[in-house]
């Protein structure tokens, strides 16, 4: 006996899909084929997990592989600029490679391919968010904060903020500082 | 990200600079969804409305008729509806003063209409991008200002 | 200086009080004097009488003794005659002497004996009359008594001639200290003269010097009033005396007319000068009267006046208390009339106004001007971006070479517009001084032109600054304006450096600062390593649209240090040029301690 299937695979993957998300308790969107909408932010692990599972599936999450790898890489560079517990004498570059196993060349291609940006601006503009973190909250001087972040000079810091942001840290300070002003004055 | 679109809204009542915006985001990478208004009130009344997808990035010319842009930022403001949109001023040109105002009255990025179509496109290109790691890397956007 | 008079007053009264005590210390004496003078000659008078009365008193004696001599011979009578009337001439004699020897106890004890004597001597003029009429002469009694009786006379003689010298003595004696007196006491009496004479001449100039003095002090206070009234009249003032106690008021001529009215044509009242004042005003006039009369002291006080021939005049007072002398309360006052300044005020408030409004208008057009200018050009040059970009290649070399002169033109006018917008925006005067951290404002500087300062590899040095009371936008502006100036007009053999140096100094001691307005003022310096620039440019160099070179050699819109010059005066201070073709260039920046 011969039996002829009509497969809707787009379906079956679908069905697939969405009880796996479920089971993962994942909020979803299926847009269509091949591409599923996440409505929540999901940690690299969770993803893993997920993506263990549909192996055997045989379906493979084909961005994820390099999202994950991408996340990981902003992870270690977030860690790397706020806990900066990196050793100060290795260049980032190089902690990169040796963190995640991979060449420092295929992350930077890779970064770049996903987010638009590279490695060394994702790196400044941590550093800069940093530097605005303590600005405001810590009330660090700009020198302290060079010297914190390992800059070469204040000159050097103070230029890569103006650069990034546009705005010289002074007013920057000045900005949020009125900000809050303005806000106490309407509450 | 690229399989998602970015939504962009520009309110200017000029009508060569709705041209030139549109026109650079076409020629942008980034897949984006653009929709013009012509002033701040077709603005609010559009972003008041229900069901509307609000924007990531909204764009405000400063001197427009009926409503300025910034009645528009102070209307916006107050509403915690629109708290998570991006909003860049795009104006022809002003005093760093006026530009600092701006700020402190919640704009998150300043940008000066450029001269030329090419910087107008990496202009642009630089906001989308910088406006997406705060979006995607989770940056307290309470401290996003750029001066482009 | 009547003061003065007044001051010295006490020493012609103590003059006047000495003079009048020795007048009559010489009263006085000069009465004693002739007292004793008068007395002394009563002595002396008293003294020849004496002695003349006993002389007589002798002479009688001896009448008698003839007398009875020739009596005894002749025994005629008529020989008695002599001796009777000589005893009662001794009788008279005696009478008078013990007159004139009352107060002398010598004389009357002399007087006594000479007496005792006498009466013995008539005893034996007697006896021997007894003997004549019996005519027993050869009696040896009778010889007796008549030796006895010439003995007697011998004494008494004796006697009277002892008295006679006694009183001759006392007659020498007073005679002595009359004639000492009569020489002491004109002499006495001239020196007394003298001396009072002296004390007169000396009052009277006292009084002559003071009189003068009063006199010229009458003439000053005559001058005096007469330019009082004068400057009331140029200065369109009156003056008026208010005796609080009494209620009086003396007005100046000029008050009068200040109310249009002539002098002293009406009674000087309080209700009379109510008339004068303006309807409007008149309620607030009397409760500054009132506040007047209460604390007796009137700060100036503004009200407006009706003239009778219907003009309204402006017044100002101001009055102030004065004790007079008798500590009476009086207030002096002063009411000038200021229609003509309040006149001029008001034309002068009118054309600042205007004023006001014309720099408004012309900033404004400036603003609206530079600023709108922008949005035709940014668009024509975005045009012509896109332009380039597709149509280029269709384009034949001259249209290639039409569309990039295009391009610079737009470029230029870009600069211009730019500049031109922000001078007039360093023009707006609505901004806020605040103390500000001059370094980091010079940072910001930096920062804004971070790429050409890489470019040009220049080395920007600067001491430290302390904090400014500034507009710190307009001062970054300023560096960054003198930065880019430097950076413009750099040297081509070498890498552009500038040095920026401070110090806080003395108006007084910087010669360039003309007109200071205050006593110190932060002192930065930029000096540059560039082309420089001849001095007698220096001044041009700050001049709006003034170029030093042509635009072709550089980009200059010749706004850049006029924006600086106006930041520096928008904060009261002054900037100078100096330079050294192919040295370089300085500029001094002051900026006033505020």
């Amino acid at each position: 006996m011969k039996l002829h299937l009509k497969f809707d695979f787009n379906a079956i993957c679908r069905k697939v899909l969405n009880e796996k998300l479920l089971e993962h308790n994942i909020k979803h969107k299926i847009v269509g084929f091949g591409e599923v909408k996440l409505l929540e932010k999901v940690s690299a692990d969770r993803l893993e997990r997920f993506s263990n599972d549909l192996t055997a599936y045989s379906i493979e999450i084909v961005e994820n592989q390099k999202s994950i790898l991408v996340q990981k890489i902003k992870d270690t560079i977030t860690d790397m600029v706020f806990n900066n517990d990196t050793p100060t004498n290795l260049k980032a570059s190089a902690y990169l490679s040796d963190t995640l196993g991979h060449s420092y060349g295929y992350l930077s291609n890779l970064f770049s391919e996903v987010t638009y940006t590279s490695i060394e601006n994702f790196i400044i503009l941590q550093k800069i968010e940093y530097t605005k973190q303590l600005i405001i909250n810590e009330n660090l001087n700009l020198t302290e904060i060079a010297f914190k972040l390992n800059y070469s000079s204040v000159a050097h810091l103070s230029t890569q903020f103006k650069n990034t942001t546009g705005i010289t840290p002074s007013a920057f300070q000045r900005i949020i500082t009125k900000r809050r002003e303005l806000k106490s004055q309407t509450n | 990200m690229h399989e998602d679109y970015i939504n962009i809204i520009l309110a200017d009542d000029d009508e060569d600079d709705r041209l030139f915006f549109s026109d650079a985001f076409d020629e942008l990478k980034i897949t984006t969804r653009v929709k013009t208004f012509n002033d701040g009130v077709y603005l609010m009344d559009y972003l008041n409305s229900e069901g509307t997808v609000l924007p990531n990035v909204l764009f405000l010319d400063l001197n427009m008729p009926r409503k300025s842009g910034l009645e528009c930022l102070q209307e916006m403001k107050k509403n915690d509806k629109f708290k998570d949109i991006a909003i860049a001023i795009y104006s022809t040109s002003a005093s760093e003063e006026d530009i600092e105002k701006t700020f402190v009255m919640g704009a998150n990025i300043y940008i000066k209409k450029p001269n030329d179509f090419k910087t107008l496109k990496k202009v642009l290109e630089e906001v989308v991008t910088i406006n997406w790691q705060y979006y995607t890397n989770g940056l307290n956007k309470d401290n996003f200002l750029l001066r482009l | 200086m009547p003061t003065r008079i007044l001051n010295k007053s006490w020493l012609i009264k103590s003059i006047f009080f000495i003079s009048a005590f020795v007048i009559l210390v010489i009263g006085g004496t000069t009465y004693k004097k002739i007292e004793d003078l008068s007395q002394s000659s009563a002595l002396l008078t008293k003294t020849y009488k004496t002695n003349v009365e006993l002389e007589k008193i002798f002479s009688h004696l001896k009448d008698a003794e003839t007398g009875q001599q020739g009596f005894i011979i002749t025994n005629d009578p008529i020989y008695l005659e002599p001796y009777h009337t000589g005893r009662e001439n001794i009788n008279y004699s005696f009478a008078e002497l013990k007159v004139l020897g009352s107060d002398n106890t010598t004389l009357q004890n002399n007087l006594k004996e000479l007496n005792i004597l006498i009466d013995k001597r008539m005893e034996y003029f007697e006896k021997a009359f007894r003997f004549s009429s019996v005519g027993n002469y050869e009696d040896q009694n009778f010889n007796e008594n008549f030796s006895n009786g010439k003995k007697l006379m011998d004494t008494i003689r004796v006697k009277i001639k002892g008295m006679i010298d006694s009183e001759n003595q006392l007659l020498n004696k007073r005679q002595q200290t009359y004639d000492s007196d009569l020489k002491l006491t004109p002499m006495f009496l001239y020196m007394v003269l003298l001396l009072s004479l002296v004390l007169m001449f000396l009052t009277y100039s006292k009084i002559i010097s003071d009189l003068k003095k009063i006199k010229s002090a009458n003439e000053q206070l005559e001058i005096f009033k007469e330019s009082t009234e004068q400057s009331e009249i140029i200065g369109k003032q009156g003056n008026w005396i208010w005796d609080i106690e009494e209620s009086t008021f003396i007005y100046s001529d000029n008050l009068y007319r200040l109310l249009g009215e002539e002098p002293q044509s009406f009674k000087p009242t309080l209700d009379n000068f109510l008339n004068f004042v303006h309807p409007e005003d008149l309620e607030k006039f009397r409760k500054d009267i009132d506040r007047m009369m209460t604390y007796a002291d009137l700060s100036f006080i503004h009200y407006r006046i009706v003239q009778k021939n219907g003009a309204t005049k402006h017044f100002k007072a101001c009055a102030k208390l004065h004790k007079n002398v008798d500590g009476k309360k009086q207030l002096l006052g002063i009411t000038t009339d200021i229609t003509d300044e309040i006149e001029h005020f008001k034309t002068l408030e009118e054309r600042n106004l205007e004023l006001e409004r014309n720099n408004k208008e012309l900033s404004a057009f400036n603003y609206v001007a530079s600023h709108d200018l922008q949005e035709p050009l940014r668009k024509i040059q975005t045009f012509l971006s896109r332009f380039e970009d597709k149509e280029a290649s269709k384009l034949s070399d001259s249209g290639v070479l039409y569309v990039d002169r295009i391009k610079n033109a737009a470029t230029r006018m870009r600069m211009l517009i730019d500049d031109l917008l922000q001078f007039s925006r360093t023009n707006k005067a609505d901004k806020a001084f605040e103390v500000a951290d001059i370094n980091t404002l010079l940072e910001n500087a930096k920062l804004d032109l971070a790429e050409s300062i890489t470019d040009e590899n220049a080395i920007i040095a600067s001491n430290h600054i302390p904090s400014i009371k500034v507009i710190p936008f307009q001062i970054q502006q300023l560096f960054s304006n003198l930065i880019t100036n430097s950076l413009k007009y750099k040297s081509n053999d070498r890498t552009p450096e500038i040095r920026i140096t401070y110090s806080k100094v003395i108006a007084s001691e910087e010669p360039r600062i003309l007109r200071p307005k205050k006593p110190y003022y932060h002192k930065i310096k930029f000096s540059d390593n560039g082309i420089g620039f001849d001095n007698k440019y220096a001044e041009n160099i700050f001049v709006l649209f003034n170029r030093l070179h042509n635009k072709h050699e550089y980009s200059g819109t010749g706004i850049g240090l006029s924006i600086c010059k106006k930041i520096v005066e928008n904060h009261q201070g002054f900037i100078f040029a100096n330079g050294k073709p192919n040295i370089g260039a300085t500029f001094t920046i002051y900026l006033p301690f505020l």
